[in-house]
């Protein structure tokens, strides 16, 4: 049985708020006493105060440019993703030989791993922007197609009946029901693709890049700069985390009616 | 053409289905015959899984029936048809459009657009129902009655001759169901139609409909089709007099014990 309500104290209150953030710090804190008193050098595991040094030795402009670099392919890569993967979705629901077609094609790109395809990608396309979008896009497509197609397949009977009772055209039933229907899922799809699209845009550049902060990772670790390394890998877990966090953003601001309801 | 009171308007000919074509698949429904006058409220009773449902697609157009057939005015239904309307089970209610967009989505579906004249209907339609509070509320912000409400609006839209609903107020509490039932005869009162009322619920079959075609188990026959001669309006003191107690009684009887005639 439920146990008596009894309003949580103050501290417990205050407890309950801030206890992710003080784990963090905790973990924060306990891996730089490791590293002082346990005389771990800096080229194996850098302590976070060196980290947070390591952000100063480089150049503020050099971050930006790195970071724009990886920016931009994971952006690109995402919205070729998107452009492709809901048309085609669109067209393996509709049509029957489409689905047969293509389905089997996409699992075996699915199953090739993209890692492994990247160099050849580059060789295809040349070590410029093209090949990095295109290794991308591979990456982050197939997370969407099946969400926009499990999205569109899930409408209820009775919402497809509605629209055949009113003898509308099937693109209107597509366009009115099944796509709205398939927001929500479209969404959970896009926040998969964009942290995906992170990965893909750096697996990229540590094929080929001039910059970009999956190219200064592996720069830097050459040449034993271990703390920016992960000063480095801090940038991408932050933009990683914006990007998913504006995912939901667009979701709570254009679609509020697909999030799932607060109790 | 005969378009008095009395004629049959929707008229179901030794109408039988089965999903399957091969023989020795049974069949869902079988030889149901059955005459729906203009205006009238027929409701359909029957175990779950007689068929109830299917009859109802096939009368809406959306089912072809394998055997016989089912014709509106004389003529074959082979397609959906523009006078009918369609309350589904649980609302149906498109969760990304408000209530009074939901209630225009037949026309912006069948047509793609509306009109002013087109909101202003849709505005009556809602404020007949008690809903104009509720225009501009998102379906999930409305109570389960309240949205089988705006199913019933949206039904009535186009102006239906046939309103065709199935299984309703299933999904609602028992208080609830009695009170739509009520509006719901309101409803029909100020717009007559003629209604094919599927439920499993043998009190609101007899409480709102003119006469019940009571459904064996599969496949879905009819047992018996049975006048209701309560007097209208009917209210809660319907429910009380002992007319309503007998016809229960009468069609529990077949529900309970299908092989035993009245």
């Amino acid at each position: 049985m439920n146990p008596t309500y009894q309003p949580k104290s103050w501290l417990a209150q205050q407890a309950n708020r801030f206890a992710p953030g003080l784990f963090f710090i905790g973990l924060v804190a306990i891996w730089e006493l490791i590293c002082r008193f346990g005389n771990v050098p800096n080229y194996i595991l850098p302590s976070p105060s060196a980290i947070f040094t390591a952000f100063f030795d480089v150049e503020f402009s050099r971050w930006l440019t790195h970071l724009w670099a990886t920016l931009r392919v994971a952006l690109m890569g995402f919205a070729l993703s998107i452009i492709i993967a809901i048309p085609l979705s669109i067209g393996m629901m509709r049509s029957e030989l489409m689905n047969r077609v293509l389905y089997p094609a996409l699992i075996v790109i699915q199953s090739t791993p993209v890692v492994a395809v990247a160099p050849l990608i580059i060789v295809l396309l040349g070590t410029d922007d093209p090949s990095r979008v295109l290794i991308t896009c591979l990456i982050t497509f197939f997370p969407l197609v099946v969400s926009t197609t499990t999205g569109m397949l899930e409408t209820p009977p009775e919402m497809i009946e509605l629209s055949q009772s009113l003898r509308a055209p099937r693109y209107r039933e597509t366009w009115q029901i099944r796509i709205p229907y398939a927001i929500p899922h479209i969404f959970s799809g896009l926040r998969v693709s964009i942290t995906l699209a992170i990965i893909g845009a750096v697996v990229a550049e540590f094929v080929a890049a001039e910059e970009g902060l999956g190219y200064f990772i592996q720069f830097s670790t050459s040449f034993f700069k271990i703390p920016q390394a992960f000063a480095g890998l801090i940038f991408l877990s932050v933009i990683s985390l914006l990007l998913f966090k504006s995912i939901q953003w667009i979701q709570a601001w254009w679609f509020p009616w697909s999030l799932p309801k607060k109790k | 053409m005969d378009n008095n009171t009395k004629a049959a308007y929707v008229s179901m000919k030794s109408v039988g289905h089965k999903y399957d074509p091969r023989p020795e698949t049974p069949m869902v429904v079988q030889d149901i015959d059955l005459d729906i006058h203009r205006h009238e409220f027929v409701a359909v009773v029957g175990p779950s899984g007689c068929g109830k449902s299917t009859l109802l697609r096939m009368v809406a157009g959306l089912l072809i029936p394998s055997h016989g057939e089912v014709s509106v005015f004389n003529r074959p239904v082979t397609e959906p048809r523009d006078d009918v309307g369609i309350v589904f089970q649980k609302a149906n209610l498109l969760p990304w459009l408000t209530v009074r967009k939901n209630v225009l989505f037949p026309l912006k579906h069948k047509y793609g657009s509306y009109s002013a004249s087109d909101e202003k209907r849709a505005n009556e339609l809602l404020e007949m129902a008690g809903l104009t509070q509720f225009a501009d509320k998102m379906p999930d912000e409305l109570s389960g009655g309240m949205q089988q409400r705006v199913g019933i609006v949206r039904a009535l839209l186009l102006n239906p001759d046939i309103l065709l609903m199935d299984e309703p107020f299933s999904a609602l509490d028992a208080l609830t169901r009695e009170q739509i039932g009520f509006d719901l005869l309101d409803i029909w009162k100020k717009n007559p139609k003629t209604v094919l009322f599927i439920t499993h619920s043998i009190s609101e079959a007899v409480l709102l409909s003119d006469r019940i075609l009571v459904m064996s188990k599969r496949p879905g026959t009819v047992l018996d089709l049975i006048e209701v001669d309560l007097p209208r309006p009917r209210s809660s003191k319907t429910i009380n007099s002992p007319r309503f107690a007998e016809l229960t009684d009468l069609i529990r009887g077949y529900i309970y014990e299908p092989n035993v005639p009245a």
